[in-house]
């Protein structure tokens, strides 16, 4: 090494100022994708420029960092639910019992501006995991989310077919659903709710609504928890997912897999466009939005979500249409 | 409240003070349970004969005490009661003594003494009494089936036993090899070693600020991990009701009941008002807490 090359693997610290804040931007080329040479500078950059499109989601919900310091290559990551020692002043935070029956409060941190989202994005929080309910109301979730997991061999049209059915019954007790990508294999549907339902009603709804949808696509789809006894050529439907501490990964997440994808919410007609897919690459279709192309897409047409119009809905109308319908 | 796990008097003399007994600290280990690494099924353990193989129930059990190799003779409680009856129920004061006459070390598990009703009034006697005189008695007590050398000692407002190790339990020091107490110190090293004494000294000790780090980053991980981890392996499914019609009257139900208390409270309570949570406490724009110590050597 010659006296002019900078020490190995340290780049200086580059100073910046977001929202009124001094933040201190640490090793910015330190590659965090090595299949994709992705760096940490490029997660912060990403999340700079979706973040008018993120932070309505993480304003409120206490969040579970998914930190990788060294990179995707190592095996799990660092889940990071009780706030760094080391945050600033200003970020803000809140403490509450982690579960139901947990044993000591852990203060979550709240990521409600972009300053902040810079701040996690530098400590290598590449998964953003958020609360189903938000400060202050953490009993009540604000939404209901199905995981769509597709097996190894299910084709893309049967994944969207399944998302379809699940728009179609929902809008039938007059619900309205939400998709997005997981940002690994399957999609998420939502339906947001007012909140004013304990955890247990929520999770009673969406069982009742997993049993509807495995009745009408018996075929498609599976509510087998056990991988090894689950088909793997269908759907599996979870909904277990919500609960109090829980989480689930927020729309326009960064998924810490190779390619950088992200978890997109999508319009329905998207999905549509899947059914008629022929093709059966499920997984490299689902991780095509990626922290390369989501920008550009944000910066064009803002989030889907918000013209496919995410609207709280009460429960007790939908079960009373629903009793009819799903009864039989 | 804890059950006291132990109810007797203190004897000294001709007073009888009836009191219970219960643990004073509490030891919250990790505790882990295994599982069997393919599929994640509790293991269990079983009691297994020597001589015949079979399985055992714990009502099958009986304490034996192996007097010489192999040659066991069995003892019950009532045979371990039969040798000293009156020492299960007593805390026996043999004598009292200045407190800094003894050695720390002998000091081992404290437990609280908790007067019964009758006996309030000669409790704060003897408490006061041990006070003022600045002693603490030394007693000898039977605790699950075992005779120990005990102190009570004065505490606050309570009088706590403390067991003690007997004479024999100590290890001797002579069998290590410390530098004799005489060892050649030089005056300027003990005058700085004096001085970082003083600039690490504080006024008071508060045990609250020590916490039991490791313990805590373990359960940390442990809940990230649970937080995380894939749910489907984990979960074992859990009995659901069965058809979906049932499972609309429990919602219904629910739904039903939560409504009512909602109406109830509607006068001071908005509807639209998310209920809040429990638990939940916002701190928004509190300072982080600040960090103990900065590292001095960058």
């Amino acid at each position: 090494m010659t006296p002019a090359t900078r020490p190995r693997g340290k780049s200086a610290a580059v100073t910046t100022t977001v929202g009124g804040h001094v933040l201190s931007l640490t090793n910015g080329d330190k590659v965090l994708f090595p299949n994709d040479g992705y760096t940490k500078g490029d997660l912060i950059a990403y999340y700079r420029a979706v973040a008018g499109a993120i932070l309505p989601y993480l304003r409120h919900n206490p969040l579970t960092m998914e930190r990788y310091p060294d990179g995707i290559a190592m095996p799990r990551g660092i889940w990071e639910k009780q706030m760094p020692r080391f945050t600033p002043e200003w970020v803000h935070r809140v403490t509450t019992t982690p579960s139901t029956g947990a044993p000591r409060d852990v203060t979550f941190l709240i990521c409600d501006d972009e300053a902040t989202l810079v701040w996690i994005a530098n400590l290598a929080a590449i998964t953003l995991h958020i609360w189903f309910s938000h400060v202050p109301s953490l009993d009540t979730p604000d939404l209901i989310l199905f995981d769509l997991d597709p097996g190894e061999r299910c084709p893309i049209a049967r994944l969207a077919k399944v998302a379809l059915a699940f728009r179609d019954e929902l809008a039938g007790v007059g619900l309205n659903a939400l998709v997005k990508t997981t940002g690994g294999m399957g999609l998420h549907v939502v339906v947001p709710l007012e909140p004013r339902y304990d955890y247990e009603q929520a999770k009673a709804f969406a069982e009742l609504v997993a049993r509807r949808l495995f009745a009408v696509l018996p075929k498609d789809t599976t509510l087998e928890r056990a991988i090894a006894r689950r088909p793997d050529d269908v759907v599996y439907l979870d909904w277990v997912q919500v609960g109090k501490g829980k989480t689930y990964v927020a729309p326009f997440s960064v998924r810490a897999r190779d390619g950088a994808p992200v978890s997109m919410p999508l319009a329905w007609a998207e999905v549509e466009g899947m059914r008629r897919k022929r093709a059966p690459e499920t997984t490299a279709e689902m991780r095509r939005w990626t922290i390369a192309n989501v920008p550009a897409l944000v910066a064009k047409g803002g989030d889907p979500w918000q013209r496919e119009g995410w609207k709280p809905q009460p429960l007790e109308t939908a079960l009373t249409r629903a009793r009819p319908l799903w009864g039989k | 409240m804890a059950h006291a796990i132990w109810s007797g008097a203190i004897n000294f003399g001709l007073v009888t003070i009836p009191v219970k007994l219960y643990t004073a600290v509490r030891t919250d280990d990790l505790r882990f349970n295994f599982l069997h690494k393919q599929d994640g099924g509790r293991i269990y353990n079983e009691r297994h004969c020597s001589i015949d193989g079979e399985k055992v129930e714990y009502g099958d059990l009986v304490r034996g005490y192996e007097y010489e190799k192999g040659r066991y003779v069995t003892v019950t409680d009532e045979d371990l009661k039969a040798v000293r009856p009156e020492a299960t129920q007593s805390v026996q004061i043999v004598e009292f003594v200045e407190l800094d006459q003894i050695n720390p070390m002998y000091f081992d598990t404290p437990y609280y003494l908790e007067p019964e009703k009758k006996g309030r009034h000669a409790y704060a006697l003897l408490r006061d009494a041990l006070i003022e005189s600045g002693k603490v008695a030394i007693a000898s007590v039977v605790i699950r089936s075992r005779e120990h050398l005990a102190a009570v000692k004065p505490n606050g407002a309570a009088l706590v036993l403390e067991l003690m190790h007997f004479a024999d339990e100590l290890v001797d020091q002579g069998a290590f090899d410390f530098p004799a107490l005489n060892e050649k110190v030089a005056d300027a090293e003990k005058k700085i070693a004096k001085l970082l004494i003083d600039t690490m000294s504080v006024e008071t000790f508060e045990p609250e600020q020590f916490h039991d780090k490791y313990k805590e980053d373990v359960l940390a991980m442990i809940e990230a991990r649970a937080n995380g981890e894939e749910i489907e392996a984990a979960e074992v499914q859990r009995p659901v009701a069965t058809n979906v019609v049932n499972l609309m009257d429990v919602l219904q139900r629910s739904l039903a009941q939560s409504k009512s208390r909602r109406g109830a409270s509607a006068a001071d309570d908005d509807e639209a008002e998310p209920k809040s949570a429990k638990k939940g406490t916002t701190r928004k724009k509190t300072p982080a807490a600040k960090p103990k110590r900065k590292k001095s050597a960058a």
